[in-house]
């Protein structure tokens, strides 16, 4: 019998108990994966945002709640526009409004026609609005498809009618699915004349993009660049505190499940103090004791890992489907939630294993033999 | 248990069976133990037994036989003096797994083998850790089965053998690291006639293939089986026989 199969062997033997506690492993594992797909899958939505513009960086007010939050004025736009190795700075207006059941969150973009194509946007169909046009849109073909309508139907948004002049398509996802709006109507209907919510820079060719960067963060101190999706904290405050609860529960869910983990392990070690004691006896190590308990650790751990990734899956599935989190709520299963899982549950069963496999080391053989 | 349930043939089966070497395999030194609460369990105790004898402890409940065979084993130490075996100090060892392992195997009167995995695991799982692969970790063991005439019954549960054949699987589990030295507690304690005459005549068979066998036993007639006995009353020897010419 291999040594391995001989340390497994306690698994088969007890599965009420294998089971039950890769069952709280699984458990643990599900929340931690759960919530990290959750805000990944926010990131990956605020990501998406800024990469509408195609854009070489966004720039956004530093420090605010959330993205949307952030204004730039006039003022602010002017001075990026000045700096040094700009070649063109498009402002944007992003709102975001509850069209219908199905889209609770619908993006509408304010943006002046002449600085479409620099935005990276296709007219598929019809025509651009006019620049000062005050219930004029256009869709994102994707946005047109799941509501049905087409160049000159009306679309209800801001509060009033607004007739479609044209479908667009940016080749994002995010902005296919949804609306554009010249940017002095949507600043009227949200009563921030002057203001937009990010600007979209290109550099010039033959400029370092970094450089740029360094000179807009450096002389505007109010504003932030974000290039990637892991700069979004700059901006947005919201994400901090999303990624530290995460990291917090997964902390306390590593604790939680080494206790339990620890207490069931002290169990069967006390259950099996004889044979322990034997093997004690007849020449086994100390070393190889606490590699009998460990091993039952990480098989435990990795079954616990493999059920919980499959129950977090089902429980975000079935979350995104709930009617109150329909549009809101969007997963994303990156290959960074299996190592979560994996590091989650095999640090519960390590550390909570850990004293039990020690105590099992420390047995005396001749005391071990002759409990009862 | 007398000889002669044992039958006539017992003591032809263990006794002259190669010569006895004179070099010392385990020599203990004026060892005292002294348990927790005072207990005196060995005062003063000189032994010295050489290489190929069978020897074998006897004495009343509570004299310190199975004391004195688990300081052999390094499975206990002395309160005092020194115990030696194979030229190694216990008293001085940090490691004794090593020890344990190679240079002594334990036969315990309850056998203490695992009653959830097979006969043949139960004798291969003292063999990890040696320089064994499984392959030949699965065919030492059911060479040893075969030597303790368990041959066919490598498969089963210890739970569907009987006592005897139980103790078989102990002596062929504590044979497997080849061990010069076997230790065995009262290995026919539990055993009727028949069994423990198997038991004696394993034994006969192992101190003839060259290993040193202390047996402690409390039933006389078991005891003038072997090459030497020696009589333990308050934690001393107090007589040593010898039972036969060597």
């Amino acid at each position: 019998m291999p040594y391995l199969s001989f340390a497994l062997r306690n698994l088969k033997a007890k599965k009420g108990r294998s089971l039950g506690l890769a069952a709280a492993v699984a458990f643990a594992v599900m929340t931690v994966v759960t919530l990290a797909v959750t805000s990944s899958g926010l990131e990956e939505s605020a990501a998406a945002i800024i990469s509408i513009g195609k854009a070489d960086f966004t720039i956004a007010q530093k420090g605010v709640s959330e993205l949307l939050s952030s204004t730039i004025d006039t003022g602010e736009r002017a001075r990026i526009e000045a700096t040094p190795g700009i070649q063109s700075a498009v402002g944007v207006l992003v709102e975001t409004e509850k069209i219908n059941a199905q889209n609770p969150v619908f993006i509408e973009i304010g943006i002046s026609p002449n600085q479409l194509k620099q935005f990276g946007v296709t007219i598929v169909k019809g025509h651009v609005y006019s620049p000062t046009a005050s219930h004029q849109c256009m869709l994102g073909w994707r946005a047109a498809s799941n509501l049905g309508l087409h160049v000159g139907s009306s679309f209800r948004a801001n509060g009033t009618v607004n007739t479609v002049t044209g479908i667009y398509s940016t080749g994002n996802s995010f902005g296919d699915d949804a609306a554009m709006f010249p940017l002095p109507a949507i600043q009227g209907y949200n009563r921030v004349p002057g203001i937009v919510t990010l600007v979209f820079v290109k550099v010039k060719p033959g400029y370092q993009v970094s450089k740029v960067e360094q000179s807009i963060n450096h002389n505007m101190p109010e504003l932030t660049t974000i290039r990637t999706a892991s700069q979004f904290g700059r901006a947005d405050r919201n994400l901090v505190y999303l990624r530290a609860a995460v990291t917090g529960s997964t902390i306390l869910a590593v604790i939680i499940g080494a206790v339990i983990v620890g207490n069931t392990m002290l169990l069967s070690v006390f259950e099996r103090t004889r044979e322990l004691g034997l093997l004690r006896a007849v020449g086994w190590t100390r070393r190889r004791i606490v590699g009998l308990i460990l091993i039952e650790a990480i098989a435990l751990g990795l079954i616990g890992a493999c059920i919980g990734i499959g129950l977090s899956f089902a429980v975000s599935t079935g979350l995104e489907h709930l009617p109150a989190l329909t549009g809101i709520l969007h997963t994303n299963f990156t290959p960074m939630a299996f190592w979560r899982a994996l590091y989650t549950a095999l640090g519960m069963t390590l550390i909570g294993s850990l004293y039990p496999a020690l105590r099992a080391a420390l047995l005396i053989p001749l005391r071990a033999l002759s409990y009862e | 248990m007398s000889e002669a349930t044992l039958g006539p043939s017992t003591s032809s089966l263990v006794a002259g069976q190669g010569a006895i070497e004179q070099a010392p395999v385990i020599e203990l030194r004026d060892v005292v133990k002294r348990y927790r609460g005072g207990v005196l369990a060995l005062d003063r105790l000189d032994l010295v037994i050489a290489k190929r004898e069978f020897v074998a402890i006897s004495g009343p409940s509570g004299c310190g036989k199975s004391t004195l065979l688990h300081l052999i084993a390094a499975l206990d130490g002395p309160t005092s003096g020194t115990v030696l075996v194979n030229g190694h100090d216990l008293t001085k060892m940090h490691d004794l797994s090593y020890f344990r392992r190679r240079d002594v195997g334990l036969v315990f009167q309850l056998h203490n083998l695992l009653p959830r995995i097979s006969v043949l695991a139960n004798v291969e799982i003292v063999m990890y850790g040696t320089h064994l692969n499984n392959r030949a970790r699965h065919q030492r063991a059911k060479e040893l089965l075969e030597e303790v005439d368990l041959g066919g019954r490598g498969n089963r549960l210890p739970t569907q053998l009987s006592g005897g054949e139980r103790q078989r699987v102990a002596i062929a589990r504590a044979l497997a690291n080849e061990p010069g030295i076997l230790l065995a507690d009262e290995p026919t304690g539990n055993l009727d006639a028949e069994s423990a005459r198997r038991i004696m005549e394993l034994f006969g068979r192992v101190r003839s293939d060259g290993v040193t066998v202390v047996m402690v036993t409390h039933d006389e007639a078991l005891a003038a089986l072997a090459d030497r006995t020696d009589r333990i009353e308050a934690g001393r020897i107090v007589s040593s026989t010898r039972n036969h010419s060597g």
